[in-house]
């Protein structure tokens, strides 16, 4: 049952984000350089960091896939990455619009977090096309599984390689040496990582339930009025058998 | 405290550039949440429409199940009573 427990994770996650938003705006205080414009800090970065450690789960997932053959994990694996691709979009829209703000400039091509986020974007990009383009459900299983687990794997990587590059533009959120946020910033941006959290997980829960449902009517369709009532399944990028309408 | 009082105390959101971004930057991260949850939506009623059609489907199959049973069964009482009236007349 998927479906278990999603009330209370919608209400945590409207509550978590009404209060982030409520902290933002009447609570944290104006950055003394950038002034009001950096609140977009703490929707920008904790869905960037979301977006990454989603990759890394999504990897993880996969794994999972691949040493048990579980087919439950690769639908995981798929909900997990679809919608940490759906974030990277929102950090990549949100950082666009505080460039501007800050820098005049929609995008900075020589600016590393900047370019390095938009890589792993169109690395990910290609993992719906890859899946869409294998048909039998079990190899497309277990290669996206394979590209799930290196792609999750590239990830913190690339994020460490941006870290040890020198850059004096983009600003840091845990600086070792200059200092980091102080602790009013500190607060109101670790109740934004927690609400957006609780926003990714109640999407991906959804996700797998809606999943679930579909598949558990289609074998119920097939059960009640024969195997001639079910439409063949087509192409698709999704995971085409259910976690727990499987014969 | 009184939320009013606390609205008033709240330092005022800059209505010029700098509160334009980042209204965008917020109004960004809800629109996609608000998409998602339409998507969601047309999800739902295509298996409400599913089920419906299910659940009419069985119906029909439970009619046609009680069918031929209504047939075989012996008559009701009214009915026995009005043919012995007729084969009376």
């Amino acid at each position: 049952m998927y479906g278990k427990g999603l009330r209370a994770l919608t209400l945590a996650t409207l509550i978590a984000l009404t209060a982030t938003f409520a902290l933002v705006v009447f609570y944290a205080p104006n950055d003394a350089d950038q002034g009001f414009i950096q609140k977009i800090f703490y929707v920008h970065v904790p869905v960037a960091i979301i977006t990454l450690v989603a990759y890394v789960v999504g990897g993880i997932f996969a794994y999972r896939q691949l040493r048990t053959d579980d087919r439950r994990w690769d639908v995981r694996s798929y909900v997990v990455i679809h919608i940490a691709l759906i974030f990277n979009v929102v950090g990549l829209l949100t950082g666009a619009i505080w460039a501007k703000a800050s820098w005049g400039h929609w995008w900075v091509w020589d600016e590393p977090t900047l370019v390095s986020f938009l890589i792993v974007f169109l690395l990910y990009a290609t993992y719906q096309p890859l899946r869409f383009s294998i048909e039998d459900p079990e190899r497309q299983a277990r290669y996206a599984s394979v590209f799930a687990v290196i792609a999750g794997a590239f990830v913190p990587l690339n994020f460490m390689a941006v870290r040890m590059a020198t850059s004096l533009v983009h600003p840091r959120t845990f600086a070792t040496a200059d200092g980091g946020l102080p602790g009013e910033m500190m607060f109101v941006f670790l109740v934004s990582i927690v609400a957006m959290g609780l926003l990714f997980w109640t999407l991906v829960k959804y996700e797998i339930a809606q999943k679930n449902v579909t598949w558990q009517l289609r074998a119920l369709r097939r059960r009640l009025l024969g195997d001639d009532a079910v439409a063949p399944i087509g192409r698709s990028a999704a995971p085409t058998i259910a976690p727990e309408a499987r014969p | 405290m009184n939320p009013l009082a606390l609205l008033a105390a709240a330092p005022a959101v800059p209505y010029d550039k700098a509160g334009r971004y980042v209204a965008a930057a917020f109004i960004v991260l809800f629109a996609v949440v608000v998409i998602y949850v339409a998507i969601m939506a047309t999800k739902l009623q295509r298996l409400e429409r599913d089920l419906s059609e299910l659940n009419s489907a069985l119906d029909e199959r439970e009619r046609a199940a009680a069918a031929p049973d209504a047939a075989a069964a012996p008559p009701a009482p009214e009915a026995a009573a009005r043919r012995r009236d007729e084969v009376a007349t």
